[in-house]
């Protein structure tokens, strides 16, 4: 247990100290999730994310194959989940789902992914687009990357965490 | 992912300083090839102490013209029992004092003589608040604004009864008027608040250059420009008029955003000022412009598309300055914006947009209206007339 | 460009001849703005430039000032002047037991041909020795400047707030004249 609060630790610290921003809304998961092949047409989106959200600035955009705006209600926000109603049931082929979100600490976080509904040919294999501009949370190949860090390192960065966080402004 | 961002941070560190290296060379060879004589080179800088702006005329000064770098915003409240006949005294011996400094020429009776001779483009712009017509006996063409959910506004820094707008390219200049004008305005009225301000200063950067706010942004890229100023700010009489907010920058919390997250709040490049639909500062922002992903580039919510205005007639002229006090003992600064705009309506013009940004902006999050007051600006007047003859006379 | 030049005159002027002083009255016309209460007097005589008068309490003394200028080929004495506002004297400061004074100008102001004469505060000046009414901040008040030959100078000139060398008025101490510096507050 020890170890593995150690190792998260280390987590923290690299990414500390190029990310004063650290407290980043993620997504966490989505419904339809990204990549997914459904059967039939979603009647809401439903994007969960790591924190809560400012309902006052949300945009999630749904689009068709064609990049045309599939008709979708206002967003409603509970703490950290936003849900859109699709206005009415889609036709099969691939769609994406764009997000812009603000946490309440500020950071706007912004994304996208890919599904499909029906039996869609023309959509090959679809890898998950994950669409991220700068200010985006921790993207995916950083926590792989971590696992190739020599001990020595994630001791080091352990060092530069602590003192980082402390001096992180938090106001 | 340390290394990546930090070989990105180099890298704009690397090419901050390759412009800075082209600057430096720019420079370089235009003293290679023309040597200035130093004694041209003083008396090109020079004329920034003497350069004059018109007082009389049938608009008031200081409005259209490209704002000085430095301004005091002083508002006076007038005592009870104030008539029109000593309101018409007052701005007749204000008005003597303007036409006189703004020229270079001492005021009668000016202790200071000496600071008057350098008025370094200085402008004093008269303003109107609703308390002074009703003291003449008039209805006041204009109203407090309604309370807004964002506001914050601390009364040493909201109303007023006669606003003086001073602005000059030289500190000690406004300096001089400010303490000219108050001594002559105190047999009339009260000082209010002063807010001092700044903007860069001349021969800092090319005039057409668009200003900073203590945030970074660019700030008045929308202005109206040339022929657009007329149908937007003036009114067939030469009048107009003037909102001053005094707007905290919350500068712990926007220090910690990337920028990125600035980017999206104000709807513009921080570098550039383009709108995040275009490459250029001066682009349209486009808001039917979509990224790959679908999502709109100018964000919903971001300042620039909550303000936009098309309509010419319906913009505002911003005339805005920086305040910058002193930072408190856990060094947090006292800084801001002195918001001005004028507009030949504040019901038609200011207020939409203000009611549109106090609903949604995100930009709301790091800014925070501590002050609001609104004045009528009468016409200009000439030689021999006074401000606010065609109210008061 | 125009501006700037009308600006670098106007310095020129004042470089010149110091504070509100001009023997150009052509030149400072130029530099000066012509304000509501101007003076003007007959073409080609007397003239008095930046006229102004120290706003004050009804029966309270006070002062107004300006700048004489004669541009004839002769010199000019002013012998009195009148004022619908108050009696009048011309008064100096001068020297005397080695305290500054106030007194009446002996035989009255002489400008000089094509000469200017200053009235300002701590100098020569025209006292209102006891305003009827309050003169108010931004009031016009006329006077006229009697002149050796007999004739007149009329001109009018703003009210304004002045506390110059008004720290320790007292105007119970004030006399016609032998005022003590610290008293004479014009």
């Amino acid at each position: 247990m020890r170890r593995v609060l150690v190792a998260l630790a280390a987590v923290v610290a690299v990414l500390l100290p190029s990310s004063p921003a650290w407290a980043h809304a993620q997504l966490l998961s989505s419904a339809p999730a990204a990549g997914a092949a459904l059967a039939a047409s979603p009647a809401v989106v439903t994007l969960r994310f790591s924190e809560e959200l400012n309902p006052s600035f949300i945009t999630i955009v749904l689009s068709d194959a064609a990049q045309q705006r599939v008709p979708a209600g206002a967003p409603v926000v509970a703490a950290a989940t936003a849900t859109v109603a699709v206005d009415s049931p889609v036709e099969n082929g691939a769609y994406t789902v764009a997000y812009r979100v603000v946490s309440k600490d500020g950071h706007t976080v912004q994304g996208s992914y890919a599904f499909t509904v029906g039996s869609v040919s023309s959509v090959a294999p679809t890898p998950v687009a994950v669409a991220v501009r700068e200010s985006n949370g921790i993207p995916t190949g950083v926590l792989i990357g971590l696992g190739v860090v020599g001990a020595a390192l994630i001791g080091l960065a352990a060092y530069f965490a602590l003192t980082g966080r402390r001096r992180a402004p938090v106001e | 992912m340390t290394t990546r961002r930090h070989l990105l941070a180099g890298g704009a560190a690397v090419a901050g300083l390759g412009v800075a290296a082209g600057a430096a060379v720019v420079a370089t060879t235009g003293r290679g090839v023309a040597p200035a004589p130093v004694a041209e080179a003083d008396a090109v800088a020079l004329t920034t102490g003497t350069a004059t702006v018109p007082f009389h005329g049938p608009r008031q000064a200081g409005i259209a013209e490209d704002p000085p770098a430095h301004a005091a915003f002083v508002a006076f409240t007038l005592p009870g029992g104030t008539d029109r006949r000593a309101l018409a005294r007052m701005m007749r011996l204000l008005t003597d004092d303007v036409a006189r400094l703004t020229r270079g020429v001492p005021a009668l009776g000016d202790t200071d003589a000496t600071l008057a001779v350098l008025p370094a483009r200085l402008t004093v712009t008269f303003g109107f608040g609703p308390g002074l017509y009703r003291a003449a006996g008039l209805k006041p063409p204009i109203a407090d604004l309604p309370k807004f959910r964002i506001d914050r506004l601390e009364s040493r820094w909201s109303g007023g009864d006669l606003l003086l707008q001073i602005c000059a390219d030289d500190p000690l200049t406004v300096a001089h008027t400010q303490r000219m004008l108050i001594k002559d305005t105190r047999p009339f009225a009260a000082v209010r608040w002063v807010q001092q301000g700044f903007r860069r200063s001349p021969g800092v950067q090319a005039p057409e250059h668009t200003q900073r706010n203590v945030l970074g942004q660019m700030d008045g890229t929308a202005n109206p420009r040339g022929a657009e100023i007329d149908p937007a700010v003036w009114n067939p009489d030469g009048s107009t008029t003037l909102v001053v907010r005094r707007i905290r920058a919350e500068m712990e919390t926007w220090d910690i955003l990337a920028v990125a997250d600035k980017e999206n709040a104000v709807g513009r490049r921080l570098e550039s000022g383009a709108p995040l639909s275009g490459t250029h500062e001066r682009d349209e922002p486009d808001f039917a412009k979509l990224d790959d992903s679908g999502l709109p580039a100018m964000p919903d919510f971001s300042h620039v598309t909550r303000a936009r205005v098309t309509d010419p007639k319906l913009k505002i002229l911003r005339r805005p300055y920086n305040y910058d006090g002193a930072p408190n003992a856990a060094g947090h600064p006292d800084s801001g914006l002195i918001f001005a705009s004028y507009q030949r309506s504040i019901t038609e013009q200011y207020l939409p947009i203000q009611q549109r940004l106090a609903e949604k902006d995100l930009l709301n999050e790091w800014i925070t209206p501590i002050g609001s007051a609104v004045f009528a600006v009468p016409p200009g007047c000439a030689e021999g007339g006074w401000i606010g003859e065609q109210v008061l006379g | 460009m125009r501006n700037t030049l009308i600006a670098v005159a106007a310095l020129a002027v004042l470089g010149l001849t110091g504070c509100a002083k001009s023997d150009d009255t052509t030149t400072a016309a130029g530099g000066t703005p012509a304000p509501a209460p101007s003076a003007t007097a007959a073409a080609g005589t007397l003239t008095i430039k930046d006229p102004w008068v120290k706003a004050s309490a009804a029966g309270t003394m006070t002062a107004a000032f300006g700048t004489l200028v004669n541009d004839t080929g002769a010199d000019i004495t002013i012998t009195g002047a009148e004022s619908p506002a108050s009696p009048l004297e011309l008064h100096e400061m001068a020297m005397k037991d080695g305290k500054m004074v106030m007194q009446p100008k002996e035989g009255g102001f002489v400008i000089k041909s094509k000469g200017t004469h200053e009235l300002s505060p701590g100098g020569d000046h025209l006292m209102l020795m006891k305003p009827k009414e309050a003169i108010e901040p931004g009031d016009e008040i006329t006077f006229t400047l009697k002149l050796a030959d007999g004739s007149t100078v009329p001109f009018s000139a703003i009210a304004k707030p002045f506390a110059g060398a008004e720290e320790s008025y007292a105007p119970g101490e004030h006399g016609a004249s032998g005022m003590p510096m610290g008293s004479m507050a014009p």
